[in-house]
């Protein structure tokens, strides 16, 4: 109680106090505490909230539809064109997998931008796990359409023999980092835009009537952050289908 | 008659007016810098982080001490390299 008493009105509030992890009580394990977290509970906020967007805005299923009828439609069309445009026709099977990591993003991400709330997509383990699944699926799916056929994937065509011991090491290289660059870029963006928005809330107060500055750069930034959070979203979902577009069509 | 035809001619203007301001919209929305610098520092990254990964677990297993990573570590840059010429052909064609 003194210690909070004594830094009443400096109250020191770190700007990474958003991305710690508080479990609601324990489940000891084996390999270790699998207890419900506050970021487990945003993943269950954000599939409930998908989940109960696209059921209720088209159950009425007008022909003429309502504004959020539109809403659930044109973010149907908007990953059915996407995968139509990278991938073709044969991009419809794959259609499920990719809407529903994006809308799963898409959601934690803005619900990450809600006040008091927990952006899950700020831990690199969790988009690593995202990108993970999508770099196996992807590798599995090469390997049923094409069989072994799939390593020459690796190969430049046109290329001479002597180059080829140094640039298969290249390729192989560059396949194994998509799903690191894939998680990195998205939990990078979250991680610094939410650290830069605390940091200069930080800055407010302790200016005293110059603190309009910063907040009137917050405001601005929060905008941005929207954004972002919309345009990482995006950025998943194209690569997503690029790689499946790889892995069906060889080169 | 004469009317309603005027309408329908001024109606398609309007539309043709409102489509050319889309389309020069679609063009202007460009990516700003913060994002495009992070989408060609991430492939840069990764592709080191494997290469010096490779390179270190090779050096681990085959007792080559300081060649492996030496040698991974140029492939994972060039690895690097590789992808950002192809992130940014793919960002031309566009």
């Amino acid at each position: 109680m003194t210690s909070s008493e004594e830094n009443h009105g400096t109250e020191k509030h770190s700007p990474l106090e958003q991305f710690e992890i508080s479990p609601y009580g324990h489940f000891e394990t084996r390999i270790g505490d699998l207890a419900f977290t506050n970021s487990s509970l945003a993943m269950v906020i954000t599939v409930l909230a998908i989940t109960l967007f696209l059921t209720l805005t088209v159950s009425t299923k007008s022909i003429i539809p309502s504004r959020m009828q539109l809403m659930s439609e044109m973010s149907y069309n908007f990953i059915a064109q996407l995968l139509n445009d990278t991938v073709g026709n044969q991009g419809k099977k794959y259609f499920p997998f990719v809407f529903a990591i994006f809308m799963f993003i898409l959601i934690g991400n803005m619900i990450g931008m809600l006040p008091y709330s927990f952006t899950f997509t700020s831990h690199i383990i969790v988009t690593f796990a995202l990108a993970a699944m999508v770099f196996i699926g992807v590798t599995v799916l090469g390997f049923a359409k094409h069989g072994l056929h799939f390593f020459s994937f690796f190969v430049v065509p046109g290329l001479p023999w002597y180059m080829l011991p140094i640039l298969i090491p290249i390729e192989v290289i560059s396949y194994l980092a998509r799903p690191i660059s894939l998680s990195v870029r998205l939990f990078a963006n979250m991680l610094a835009g939410h650290t830069l928005l605390k940091v200069f809330a930080g800055f407010v107060l302790p200016l005293g009537f110059a603190g309009v500055v910063p907040l009137a750069f917050i405001v601005a930034l929060t905008g941005l952050e929207i954004l972002i959070a919309f345009l990482q979203a995006y950025v998943f979902a194209i690569l997503t289908c690029m790689y499946i577009n790889d892995a069906i069509h060889l080169h | 008659m004469n009317n309603k035809n005027e309408n329908i001619l001024k109606l398609k203007e309007k539309i043709k007016n409102i489509e050319k301001k889309q389309s020069n919209e679609s063009q202007k929305k460009n990516e700003n810098g913060a994002s495009f610098g992070f989408k060609i520092s991430t492939e840069l990254v990764a592709a080191l982080i494997i290469g010096v990964g490779i390179g270190l677990i090779v050096d681990n297993y085959l007792g080559t001490k300081p060649f492996g990573l030496i040698i991974f570590f140029f492939l994972g840059s060039f690895a690097g390299f590789l992808n950002i010429y192809r992130v940014m052909r793919r960002i031309e064609k566009q």
